[in-house]
């Protein structure tokens, strides 16, 4: 007997994902046991008999292996639909599945690497963004180890297949580190903090020109690690002894400041239904009637404490991941630079609040019009501008916040920090996202020193100011 | 799957002593007490992008139910109970939650706030009146 695949709420509707699966199954149960026939199904019986087996190996983990035994046997298109129905499974119902399904569900993800399955990259894709940061719940934290013991044990299969897979998992695992590592007296985080550690320093260490394809965001994430002492001696080589990551062409770590990071990287740290409703929220509700809807996704997603963390990820999907059409952007549909402002008022601990700022002005610090996007730069500014009004405090502290970056960021490499904010600025106003900087400049509201410093930035000739040095290390 | 049945927009529903409305909407909030007596009641208002329209949660649907879920009614009642005009599965329909978050709303106009009153040659059906208050009275507007 098999038992079931998810748990539902009362009055909650079976999905049809579900349904279809379990027809397929109940529809060819006397066909899953041996001995196997040996006719060649029709496309029509290959896609059922897919959905049936991978129902069996879901439902009947004491069956498993018989199921995987029939699988490999009808296999004739690489795993390619059986991978793509595990995918829709884990982005549509993976938070509903029953916890054997959960544990089989890895299992066979094992087995889809282990055979090269055609899509086994997605699949692995599709469960790291099942992982929520700051969540230390005991099924999310196995999840975690799951997939860090998968990515450390198949290390070199991956590595020859699907490299791209290893630097995204090494984002995800250094932004969990810096929840991880923030925490005490969670049952087994210890063991789960080491595995972690070693897979990402085995990556920074001995893969770096793969870890370079990450780009800037690498820095801005391992930055968040520096008080962990194996990221410290990471850090350090990247600013002083760049050669011993055995790159030739790394010669600098401004060369990841100039690489644009893909907002691949930013949906990998959002799970699928946070994606979906921001971006509902961002396309289909007017600006004036999103309270409701504000209230909602804080109850889902941000009510504890501790995963408040995830607005800096939201930020940076929100700044690069979601770009609006024309007809939105002139519509009356809620501005992204209204929903980070949203973001940014909600209540939260102070480094996350300094880290979304962080996220929020970014690609400002290294903004070259050649390889940047205005789309990404352009919330923060549009933020500063419409908060004049009515959160002239918002204005003033992201403004401060920016130019303290200018004064802090990376006393070594300032000039570079300072092209990359007043490009960003110049660069804004050409493109028409603002009509002039003279909003900031001449507003009274704003503090007669940010104002001046600014002036004195988009005139061209800033004065590096050598007051207040603080090491980059200790600045957020 | 069930077979597809033809949802109607709350707009156009009218109080009728039938259990015939099939309909989609999103719960915009919820009485945080429910009603205790033979079977826990609670009002919910609920909405779509035409209207909103106050609904009886009835039973385990109370605490089943929370804003931001999307529920899909079928074979509903809309009647008269004790002078407020309810939505409500009753003893032969079904709610189902068939979703969360992402479905447009308006919160006016508002049906439970409407006045209705007997067709005059067919008194088995209701015709609007007037308007007794744009938004719901009983919950508060987020707009």
């Amino acid at each position: 007997m098999a038992s079931k695949l998810t748990e539902r709420c009362p009055h909650e509707a079976e999905s049809s994902l579900e349904i279809t699966l379990r027809q397929a199954f109940c529809c060819l149960q006397p066909q899953l046991s041996p001995p196997f026939p040996l006719t060649i199904p029709t496309q029509e019986q290959y896609s059922q008999l897919n959905k049936a087996i991978l129902y069996g190996i879901l439902c009947e983990p004491h069956l498993a292996k018989v199921h995987i035994k029939h699988l490999h046997a009808v296999i004739t298109d690489g795993y390619e639909y059986f991978t793509s129905i595990l995918i829709k499974i884990v982005n549509e119902m993976h938070g509903k599945l029953v916890d054997s399904a959960k544990r089989q569900l890895i299992w066979v993800t094992r087995e889809m690497v282990d055979v090269s399955a055609i899509g086994f990259d997605g699949l692995l894709v599709a469960l790291l963004r099942q992982i929520v940061g700051g969540d230390f719940g005991e099924e999310n934290l196995w999840l975690c180890f799951e997939m860090v013991s998968l990515f450390s044990s198949k290390w070199d299969c991956m590595l020859e297949e699907v490299p791209l897979v290893l630097t995204g998992a090494l984002y995800v695992f250094l932004r969990l580190l810096s929840d991880h590592c923030r925490v005490m007296n969670v049952p087994k985080i210890e063991s789960l903090r080491k595995m972690e550690k070693d897979f990402c320093v085995k990556m920074l260490r001995e893969k770096f020109d793969l870890c370079l394809k990450i780009g800037r965001d690498l820095v801005r994430i391992l930055q968040d690690l520096v008080h962990v002492p194996e990221f410290r001696a990471v850090w350090k080589d990247l600013l002083y002894d760049p050669s011993t990551f055995g790159v030739d062409d790394f010669l600098d770590i401004s060369k990841l400041y100039n690489t644009r990071t893909s907002k691949w990287y930013f949906l990998l740290r959002v799970t699928p239904q946070m994606e979906s409703q921001l971006r509902f929220l961002l396309t289909h509700v007017k600006f004036g009637s999103q309270k409701r809807y504000q209230i909602w996704f804080t109850r889902k997603f941000l009510s504890v404490p501790e995963k408040n963390a995830v607005v800096i990820d939201i930020v940076r999907f929100i700044c690069c991941a979601h770009h609006p059409s024309n007809d939105i952007i002139h519509s009356d549909i809620i501005p992204r630079w209204a929903v980070t402002g949203w973001l940014l008022k909600s209540s939260m601990k102070n480094y996350v609040e300094a880290n979304s700022k962080l996220a929020l002005f970014y690609d400002w610090l290294f903004f070259n019009e050649k390889v940047d996007n205005v789309m990404n730069i352009e919330p923060a500014v549009l933020l500063m501008v419409h908060s004049i009004p009515n959160y002239i405090d918002l204005t003033n502290s992201l403004l401060e916040f920016l130019l303290i970056l200018l004064d802090n960021y990376d006393l070594e490499r300032k000039e570079i920090v300072l092209r990359g904010i007043s490009t960003a600025f110049h660069t804004l106003v050409r493109k028409g996202v603002i009509k002039s900087l003279d909003v900031l400049i001449n507003c009274h509201k704003l503090s007669a020193n940010l104002r001046e410093r600014l002036a004195e930035l988009l005139s061209g000739c800033s004065g590096i100011a050598e007051s207040s040095r603080i090491p980059t290390s200790q600045m957020l | 799957m069930e077979a597809e049945t033809t949802l109607q927009p709350l707009l156009s529903i009218v109080p009728a002593a039938q259990n015939n409305i099939n309909t989609k909407f999103i719960v915009l909030d919820k009485e945080r007490v429910p009603l205790e007596g033979n079977h826990k009641t609670c009002r919910a208002l609920v909405a779509d992008d035409t209207a909103a329209v106050h609904f009886q949660l009835w039973g385990d649907e109370c605490d089943a139910v929370e804003p931001g879920d999307i529920l899909l009614l079928t074979k509903g009642i809309f009647s008269d109970i004790r002078n407020n005009f309810l939505l409500r599965a009753g003893k032969r329909g079904k709610l189902e939650k068939v979703g969360e978050f992402t479905m447009n709303f308006v919160e006016t106009p508002n049906l439970s706030e409407m006045r209705w009153a007997s067709h005059p040659q067919r008194p088995d059906k209701y015709v609007q009146q007037g308007v007794i208050s744009t938004h719901s009275r009983l919950f508060e507007s987020l707009m």
